[in-house]
């Protein structure tokens, strides 16, 4: 019951992956032709505006913690689309899928995030409208 | 058994979704807003196929959450046929000048009028004495905020200070609700790429519910300060039913603006 409730979260967020404008231009902050997958942990969940984000420790080249700031949706896209402020938690594993900042900070836009239980879901950034 | 078949169902729609969205969404997102995501049949809920609906004095009734879609990545997206943006040299070369950073809407500040938001909004027009008296956009974002509208008949003041939202009045002509309105400060753009105005800016917004679920808005925008002529731009909102507003503080944390790069654009 759990894992069709995910799903049907997840069902929500999918459909929300359609283009629209957020509160700037999602190409003045993100490079769309640098497209970034990173694979770690969730340390920190911050549920504000006009994003909510997310940080992970990622394993560089020398297995060192690297922590990334990832952008969501607003909340309310979210919490309208099946989210919660818990549905990402502290500790778990996650791939993001996104586009690198332009200022070169270790930070992308969250396109698509795939949860510790496989799901993958788009979580409406600002590139989507977010 | 039910249980398993919904989760089976969910995840082959899932699949299928997935793949027909990431399709569907270009790289470089910058189509208006409402186009998708807001738009999504599954949010906007059942919009009923019915008549428009009056208030006891026979004027449509605009109340209700609206979803605004329009040309807000570039106004001149949404001019009306045969209309054109003549910006004057001044006007023009400031546009030139405008970093994305500097947008007071990335920045949490108001978008003004035209420009609309990808946010929810509420009409909310109150009666008193058997007469309207105000008409109200309640704005979740972005900002979190409201627009006034006076509608007892009174002029615009002689004695203005320039304001975001600047001063409405409104009135009904037929079926279309007229809103005029001065006042407007400099500071707000109409749109990402930085189309600029000046504090002469007047705006005439013609409100028409033509369908139950449609609000169309069609603004005559004069500015002789910025333009040579006057323009007209059209944006249409889409009703949401059943929904509410929710809080939406911009500026809590607004970690954008000093990661945004280059000049003003899509």
């Amino acid at each position: 019951m759990k894992i069709a409730a995910t799903a049907l979260i997840a069902l929500a967020v999918l459909a929300l992956g359609g283009p629209a404008a957020a509160h700037h231009s999602f190409a003045a902050q993100y490079d769309a032709d640098k497209p970034v997958t990173l694979k770690g942990v969730v340390t920190r969940v911050e549920w504000t505006n006009p994003h909510a984000r997310f940080y992970i420790d990622v394993k560089d080249e020398r297995g060192n913690n690297v922590n990334w700031n990832l952008e969501l949706a607003s909340p309310n896209y979210l919490k309208r689309a099946g989210w919660s402020s818990t549905s990402l938690k502290q500790g778990d594993e996650v791939t993001v899928e996104g586009s690198l900042a332009r200022s070169g900070a270790n930070m992308a836009n969250a396109r698509l995030v795939t949860f510790p239980n496989g799901t993958r879901v788009f979580a409406r950034s600002s590139q989507d409208g977010g | 058994m039910r249980t398993t078949v919904a989760l089976g169902a969910a995840l082959a729609a899932l699949s299928l979704g997935y793949s027909t969205a990431a399709q569907q969404v270009p790289a470089d997102s910058t189509a208006p807003a409402g186009s998708g995501g807001a738009n999504n049949p599954a949010l906007v809920g059942s919009v009923p196929d019915a008549p428009v609906p009056r208030l006891p004095d026979g004027t449509p009734d605009l109340s209700g959450v609206w979803v605004g879609a329009g040309p807000i990545g570039d106004i001149s997206s949404g001019l009306m046929p045969g209309q054109q943006l003549a910006l004057l040299p001044a006007a023009e070369a400031l546009m030139k000048s405008r970093m994305a950073a500097d947008d007071p809407e990335a920045r949490c500040l108001p978008t003004g009028v035209p420009r609309i938001a990808p946010y929810p909004w509420r009409i909310v027009q109150t009666p008193a004495f058997g007469k309207p008296t105000h008409l109200f956009f309640l704005y979740e974002g972005n900002i979190h905020s409201f627009r006034q509208v006076f509608m007892d008949g009174r002029e615009h003041p002689d004695d203005l200070e320039p304001t975001w939202y600047g001063h409405s009045v409104g009135h009904w002509e037929g079926d279309t609700l007229v809103i005029e309105t001065v006042g407007f400060n400099d500071l707000f753009w109409f749109d990402f790429v930085g189309h600029p105005h000046s504090t002469q800016l007047r705006t005439v917004e013609r409100y028409t519910r033509t369908k139950f679920g449609q609000l169309e808005v069609v603004t005559t925008v004069n500015d002789p300060g910025a333009y040579a002529k006057p323009f007209t731009v059209k944006f249409t909102h889409t009703l949401r039913p059943g929904w509410d507003l929710m809080e939406y503080i911009c500026n809590e944390n607004n970690q954008d603006v000093e990661h945004i790069r280059g000049p003003a654009g899509l």
